[in-house]
């Protein structure tokens, strides 16, 4: 807190002086800068080395938790979302599984695939959103307006999945909010092909770019042990050579039945968390394959729990199967049973893989239409911490090199 | 490494027995949740447990939070841990959980043990109160003083809600005006 | 009787106006072309291609709304009126009169070499007759970047300050080479005189065939000193928000943005008259059009040939860090130059002529 023996400095409310050493000179590369987003570094220099620095973050904190207890259950759903909105289902879908596991039910089998389905897409979409944030900020503006450019791809293709650009909220208690229409298989399948073409250029042009390796190579490495000490997670931890992943060590959803790899690099420099990002796009793409295969060749039944799809009225159902000319096919509203759910009381807590690392939930609610206390740890929250040891020791130009490639993303990490 | 974790626990409920044995000297008791383990130690062997756990492999934290209930008058303070390096542990989530007054709470810092608990301690002090002895750098993360002197997450403190009817003094406006 | 006067007196005050005013070498040389008006000209199409061909490696379109059926062209007029009508905002903490001073000070010094560079080989068409042009036009080069540094002590920000430190690592370590490099044709030719060298490269051997190394050195000297996106270190957006330029708004700060593309044109008029030919391989005839107005005119396009080729590599490349640059600069550039000084003495003294 603030010190008040600093000598002739007015103290006004809200304010803080700390002493700062000689020979330091301090920079704030503050919150309105054009290449910072929503956080303030203080850096303290030496020449040009940084010797010390302070992620000074809380300018985008939305009080999620605490708003959570006042909500009920299904409101908190889309309040969640918002906390990632680049990729949605995975920020929400820890919350429905932990109350899910208080409710006691498991979703059907094509429910999970749907869920997973749209978790991939998602990582792709957030990894190209990285990608392209990355390469502005280290000059190249081509690979940002490419990135940006093939990420509509895949943002349209969840709207045809789901309704709504960005804010899906899919995932809901017991199953998902609606099924896959019928000419999606092949959108998706055009969708794949056409990344896989493009991520060989982004390779050449930027990747494998001299100018781009040299400025990358050998900044901001973090040793294996580093890394485990400091719990960094998600893509930036698989760079350093921990092999962990969520899909891995603990399968949710359909992932137990997928076939895919978990690409892991040795070296923890910059250049290595670029090529995991490009890599794990790449096993992204091999997973909606095999879900878009298993989602055609099964019959549409049951995307939503029976205990709830039950209670739904006839007109849901007519809608679901087509009857209703101008409404179109498998789409339905919200179940009414969600709007006064109560679940009963117990602690929970799940975790998923989202695309910048594990999310975490803890539940507990005691009974009442309202959560008790929802506990969020967000992947970008957890990875704050490199940004005060790792960075010092390195030159002020290799702040953007590092902060930008651990995918940083800061309402993720506000809450 | 030492420890009582000898063979690999394949379950969650092997893996609890084997931790209440190697916890034994601190007396442990296990309560009922779903998707982990959770561990509760008082509060005076919180280091100890947590030294202990760190041998047995689990080495790096996901996530410190604290529970406010009001009518018992307690917080609970909870240290989420898994494991990264040891790829059997790494399955398995452990809550080492304490329990503590709510009038004046400490809690003993664990940032020496797991350095990834810093940046969460510092948060869980500004949204609740407790102050966590030993902590290297303990100021405020999220929140500006103002509002972290009302100490937000705590279940007593409601925020005023506003109706839509919103009362205004139309002579005090009008005399107001010097144009 | 009145009738055959006026048009006598218009066309004596056409003929004046022509050879007196407007192709008065000192004026044409200084203002029209390559001065202020070329290079005005030059600059404001150098944006738009620069803009359009990244767009297009970009995937997009670049500007188009304006005018589709022209490419967006307008749009550069527009951004000046817009710079023009903009309030000018000055710091109160700031130096006034450095600040003011300094844009307009770097706008007036890039275009100075112009006035020492001959634009054809008649002698009467010549702004000043100097035996010395090459090393004349040189020196005058070096001389605004020092206002730079000016710009970043005025402004009174942190930003600027580290940006100023930084152009002035650059500039020396750059400048050098491109002094160097340009100064290496002249122990082949035994000449500083611009109108000689251009006379050699009449055979059709430019010395850029001759001396590659130097060409391609002064390439690089170029893009690094004249603060072009994506080599503009000591502008860099992403780090320093905007370096020396940070504080300034409205017409002072377009001024900035193209006081760079303008020192890049002077650097690239030398270039051409050095390397790449000159108004070679047009002989020049004699009267007003075809001795001074047409080889000045193919020197403009062969210069703008050039600023092209530097504002396409900017959808391809990234932006190196300081101590890489001039660790490139001090560790590799320097003797590569010193290398095409050698080159230079050694086909000297074999009697290699273009």
């Amino acid at each position: 807190m603030s010190e008040g023996s600093a000598s002739g400095v007015p103290h006004l409310p809200g304010m803080e002086v700390r002493p700062v050493e000689r020979n330091v000179y301090e920079v704030q590369i503050g919150p309105s800068h054009p290449g910072s987003g929503h956080m303030r570094i203080i850096v303290e220099l030496d020449g040009d080395v940084m010797v010390r620095v302070d992620p000074d973050i809380g300018f985008v904190h939305r009080t999620m938790e605490k708003l959570a207890e006042g909500r009920g259950w299904i409101k908190n759903i889309p309040l969640f979302e918002r906390m990632a909105i680049l990729d949605a289902c995975n920020t929400t879908l820890p919350y429905v599984e932990a109350v899910e596991k208080l409710l006691d039910i498991e979703p059907p089998e094509r429910a999970k695939y749907l869920r997973a389905l749209l978790c991939e897409i998602n990582r792709i979409a957030s990894h190209l959103y990285g990608i392209g944030i990355f390469a502005v900020f280290l000059g190249h503006s081509t690979i940002y307006m490419w990135a940006f450019g093939d990420r509509e791809v895949f943002v349209q293709l969840a709207e045809d999945l789901t309704g709504a650009r960005l804010t899906h909220s899919y995932p809901v208690f017991g199953g998902v909010r609606r099924d896959i229409p019928d000419d999606f298989p092949q959108n998706a399948r055009k969708a794949v092909r056409y990344m896989r073409y493009r991520l060989d250029e982004y390779a050449k042009i930027y990747l494998n770019n001299p100018n781009i390796r040299k400025r990358l190579e050998g900044v901001g490495v973090i040793s294996k042990t580093k890394a485990a000490e400091l719990g960094i997670v998600g893509p930036n931890a698989r760079a350093s050579g921990i092999k962990y992943d969520v899909r891995l060590v603990e399968p949710y959803e359909a992932y137990p039945e997928l076939d895919f790899e978990i690409p892991v690099f040795e070296e923890g420099d910059s250049l290595a968390r670029a090529w995991q990002r490009v890599e794990e796009i790449k096993q992204s793409l091999n997973i909606i394959e095999q879900a878009v295969d298993w989602l055609e060749k099964h019959p549409r039944e049951g995307f939503m729990h029976d205990k709830f799809w039950k209670t739904a009225p006839k007109l849901y159902k007519d809608v679901y199967e087509g009857n209703i000319p101008y409404a179109g096919k498998y789409r339905v509203k919200l179940m009414p049973l969600f709007a006064t759910l109560k679940v009963p009381p117990g602690k929970a807590a799940a975790r998923v893989e989202a695309g910048r690392g594990e999310i975490f939930y803890y539940v507990e609610s005691d009974g009442k239409e309202v959560p008790y206390r929802v506990r969020v740890i967000t992947p970008s929250f957890r990875n704050v911490i490199a940004f005060k040891y790792v960075m010092p020791g390195h030159r002020l130009m290799d702040l953007p090199a590092i902060y930008g490639s651990f995918d940083y993303f800061p309402p993720e990490w506000d809450r | 490494m030492g420890g009582g974790v000898r063979e690999v626990p394949a379950t969650a409920e092997e893996l609890q027995k084997s931790l209440l044995e190697a916890l034994k000297d601190y007396k442990p008791q296990v309560e009922p949740v779903k998707g982990y383990i959770d561990i509760v130690v008082p509060v005076e062997h919180l280091v100890e447990a947590a030294v202990k756990l760190k041998e047995l492999g689990f080495d790096h934290v996901i996530s410190v939070g604290a529970v406010d209930y009001i009518a018992k008058k307690q917080f609970k303070v909870m240290y989420h841990v898994t494991s990264y390096l040891n790829e059997d542990l790494s399955k398995f989530m452990v809550s080492l959980s304490t329990y503590i007054s709510r009038d004046n709470p400490h809690c003993p810092s664990l940032t020496r043990v797991w350095l990834s608990a810093e940046l969460q301690e510092r948060e869980t002090y500004e949204m609740f109160g407790i102050t966590f002895d030993g902590h290297p750098d303990l100021r405020l993360l999220l929140l500006t003083p103002v509002v972290a002197a009302l100490k937000p997450l705590r279940k007593d403190f409601v925020v005023k809600e506003e109706s839509d009817n919103i009362e205004t003094d139309y002579e005090a406006f009008e005399s107001s005006k010097w144009w | 009787m009145d009738m055959v006067t006026a048009a006598k007196v218009f066309s004596d005050i056409g003929w004046g106006l022509f050879h007196y005013i407007i192709f008065y070498p000192p004026v044409y040389q200084f203002i029209i072309i390559p001065g202020l008006v070329a290079a005005l000209v030059v600059v404001v199409f150098m944006i738009w291609f620069e803009r359009k061909a990244a767009a297009r490696v970009q995937m997009r379109y670049g500007p188009l709304e304006i005018s589709p059926r022209t490419g967006g062209a307008p749009q550069l007029i527009a951004d000046l009126i817009r710079y023009t009508v903009q309030e000018l905002i000055i710091p109160s903490a700031a130096d006034f009169f450095a600040f003011i001073v300094a844009p307009n000070a770097m706008l007036i010094l890039s275009l100075l070499p112009m006035v020492a560079v001959p634009m054809t080989s008649i002698s009467e068409y010549w702004p000043i007759p100097m035996g010395y042009s090459l090393l004349i036009a040189v020196a005058l080069s070096t001389l605004a970047p020092i206002f730079t540094v000016v710009m970043a002590w005025a402004s009174n920000n942190k930003f600027s300050v580290l940006g100023g430190v930084r152009e002035s690592f650059i500039i020396v370590a750059y400048e050098l080479i491109a002094v160097i490099s340009l100064l290496s044709v002249v122990p082949l030719l035994h000449t500083f005189n611009l109108v000689d060298i251009v006379n050699y490269q009449m055979s059709g051997i430019w010395l850029g065939l001759l001396n590659p190394i130097a060409l391609l050195d002064l390439f690089i000297a170029i893009l690094m000193s004249t603060s072009g996106f994506p080599f503009e270190i000591p502008d860099s957006e992403t780090e320093l928000v905007a370096g020396p330029f940070t504080e300034y708004s409205g017409l002072i700060y377009g001024i900035n943005m193209g006081g760079g593309y303008i020192r890049r044109w002077a650097f690239s008029v030398l270039m051409t008259l050095v390397f790449l030919g000159g108004w070679a391989p047009y002989r020049p005839g004699p009267g007003i059009l075809l001795g001074y107005f047409v080889p000045s005119l193919i020197v403009v396009v062969k210069a703008t040939i050039v600023m092209a080729i530097m504002s396409f590599l900017r959808a391809v490349y990234g932006r190196y860090r300081l101590d890489q640059a001039l660790s490139l600069a001090w560790e590799v550039l320097i003797p590569l130059a010193f290398a095409a000084f050698g080159i230079s003495v050694a086909e000297a003294f074999f009697g290699v002529h273009p």
